[in-house]
């Protein structure tokens, strides 16, 4: 049986772990030998740590957005039936099929200041005057969590399906009211599935390039697009390969987590 | 007026364009164990939901001590469920199940944990209190599920086929077990079962359900000696059935018959020409060797019916022996008698006979033909 997954470890290990480990070792390897140098150089210096900040923040932020919205289209698309259900996952999994670069540019338009939702925003009086959403923060987490939305819902969505219904019942007819069943009842059951798309999206957001530099630009740093701007732009390899191992680093640590807290959460029954 | 303790008033359901409850009446005193025992598709699972609040009728109403709850919601109904895959909730675990209900009724938090243990005594699974429902066996799953039910102390229990997942063994167990607990506790209770052996050993009451309606609702002896229809007949106990046209009244509340083995004489009121079912229950019929009695055709003497059959297959089932017969037109005959008394063999033709006092007459249901035998004993 483990014969079966030997040319998936060869693929891995020849194109992937080694590369990835040559990279890696040029944020330890300086000109004098071993050396966490560049570590210390890096996380004493106040901007990289505004860098590791937005980087984070923003992820939360699109993980949150993910989640408000995501988590009532999981339930929608597990009560929906026939053409319903069919309608519903394919707007879910169809815009997975359209480029990132092509929905980042078409946020622009959408966030432009004579865009769409400020046109909005000010018709309805939420605003006095049109504002530009376009390079700011809103912005880029309005943008990424439409683009990783689909990978909050499907996580919940299959939790949600595999919920026993008469669950909810039984509840009623012990006294709990349909609020308070949901609480203690569905809510504990979806939680794997919460923290599985959490873990999703957050390790996405974290590490994604194109989109804050098509919805912020350069004035804002996260640890991804660092790491692209030191390869591509400032050829400094030690600086680059320094953010890399720190972006590795947390999101190794979270997909660790946060499989350790689905386990322990308990999967569906 | 005072109603009975669960009064359910001409409750008439609806999906689409079939009617799964046709103005059903059902009357439950307190403290009484009552069994809804039908086949599937019979409403007994619909008219379940009605009282637990799941489902709402589309007209009638239900009553429960003396309450009009049919608008209430089910968590504002005090009627307790246990579920046929029992519904327990798989991240508590056994004691958080039992405590839940309490908790959403906002039962003291001081006297819950004593209300619990007291609850999974009764059903003996005290020493399970902290393990997850997830490592439970089925019938330890049952146990905790009627611990849940039974901890609100709710006016009134439903059970939903609850024996169904569970072996034969452990079904007759557990059967015993819950009559005693509900006794004791004086719970009054209605049980939705398609298996009539689970309803005669549990009930105190029978309601027999088909198509929607209550075919007959008595103790559930008067539905084995006196079944009002041919389906209460037929789905409650061993018979042999034989459809055939009433001939002739023979005095008060006796009918002549004419079937295809002969002239049958039997208990019932019926006009000449009416489409009937002849029923005999199998401990009832006696056989007779070849040479006793008169040979000849079938006829009524003396108060007795009698048939010459063909012995199929005689089963021996330790204290008492099935005899299956085939009397002329292949229609079967079942006959049931003490194991030791001398019976015959397969092949052999016996005289079977049985007094018309003992000879069910009942109208013949719709348009199917009534002529089956000792299909029971597959259900």
């Amino acid at each position: 049986m483990a014969l079966l997954v030997l040319p998936a470890v060869l693929y891995l290990l020849i194109v992937y772990a080694l590369p990835l480990l040559l990279l890696l070792s040029r944020s330890v390897v300086g000109p004098e030998g071993f050396s966490l140098g560049s570590f210390a150089a890096f996380l004493s210096d106040p901007f990289s740590l505004r860098v590791i900040g937005n980087t984070l923040r923003i992820a939360l932020m699109v993980t949150l957005v993910c989640l408000v919205i995501g988590y009532p289209v999981a339930f929608a698309l597990a009560r929906a039936r026939g053409l319903m259900q069919v309608l519903l996952l394919s707007a879910i999994i169809l815009p997975l099929s359209i480029g990132v670069v092509v929905k980042a540019f078409a946020w622009q338009i959408v966030l432009r200041r004579d865009g769409i939702v400020s046109q909005f925003l000010v018709g309805v009086g939420v605003w006095d005057e049109p504002q530009r959403l376009l390079f700011t923060e809103t912005g880029l987490v309005l943008g990424a969590a439409n683009v990783f939305l689909p990978f909050m819902i499907l996580p919940i969505y299959s939790v949600v399906k595999l919920i026993d219904p008469r669950l909810m019942e039984a509840g009623a007819t012990l006294g709990a009211s349909p609020p308070y069943a949901f609480r203690k009842i569905v809510m504990p059951l979806t939680l794997p599935g919460v923290v599985t798309g959490a873990a999703f999206v957050f390790s996405l957001a974290m590490s994604m390039f194109v989109i804050p530099s098509l919805l912020i630009g350069d004035r804002f740093q996260t640890l991804a697009t660092l790491t692209g701007r030191s390869f591509l732009l400032m050829r400094n390899e030690a600086l680059g390969s320094t953010t890399a191992a720190i972006l590795l680093v947390i999101a190794v640590a979270i997909v660790v987590a946060s499989t350790w807290l689905a386990r322990r959460l308990g999967g569906s029954s | 007026m005072t109603g009975p303790f669960l009064d359910i008033r001409r409750a008439t359901k609806s999906f689409g364009s079939a009617v799964v409850l046709d103005g059903v009446d059902l009357g439950v005193a307190r403290g009484e164990f009552v069994s809804l025992l039908g086949p599937s598709g019979c409403g007994k699972t619909t008219l379940l939901r009605i009282i637990s609040g799941l489902l709402r009728t589309d007209r009638g109403d239900v009553f429960l001590d003396g309450e009009e709850i049919g608008g209430r919601p089910p968590h504002r109904r005090d009627v307790g469920v246990v579920f046929q895959n029992y519904a327990l909730f798989p991240h508590l675990t056994v004691a958080e199940n039992v405590a839940f209900g309490l908790k959403a009724k906002a039962f003291p938090a001081s006297g819950i944990a004593g209300v619990v243990s007291r609850y999974l005594s009764l059903v003996r699974m005290s020493e399970f209190a902290d393990r997850s429902v997830r490592a439970l066996s089925g019938g330890q799953q049952q146990r905790v599920a009627v611990a849940r039910a039974l901890a609100v102390k709710p006016k009134l229990l439903l059970l939903d086929e609850p024996f169904s997942a569970l072996d034969r063994k452990l079904r007759e167990t557990m059967q015993i077990e819950l009559k005693r607990l509900l006794r004791e506790l004086g719970t009054t209770a209605v049980f939705v079962t398609h298996d009539q052996d689970e309803a005669l050993v549990m009930s105190d009451r029978i309601a027999v359900m088909h198509r929607g309606r209550i075919e007959q609702y008595a103790e559930p002896q008067a539905i084995y000696d006196h079944p009002a229809t041919a389906f209460a007949l037929g789905f409650v106990g061993l018979s042999s059935r034989i459809a055939g046209t009433v001939v002739a009244e023979e005095g008060p509340d006796h009918v002549r018959v004419r079937t295809s083995l002969g002239a049958l004489t039997g208990r019932g009121r019926f006009m000449p020409g009416s489409a009937v079912v002849v029923g005999m229950r199998p401990e009832r019929l006696r056989l007779c060797g070849e040479n006793e009695g008169e040979s000849g055709a079938s006829s009524t003497i003396g108060g007795e019916n009698a048939i010459e059959a063909r012995v199929r297959d005689v089963v021996f089932q330790g204290a008492r022996v099935q005899i299956h017969c085939d009397a002329p037109d292949d229609q079967p005959l079942l006959v049931d008698c003490p194991a030791g008394a001398a019976y015959p063999s397969p092949g052999d033709t016996a005289r079977i006979r049985w007094s018309v006092a003992d000879t069910l007459v009942l109208a013949q249901e719709g348009h199917a033909p009534q002529a089956l035998a000792a299909d029971g004993a597959a259900s």
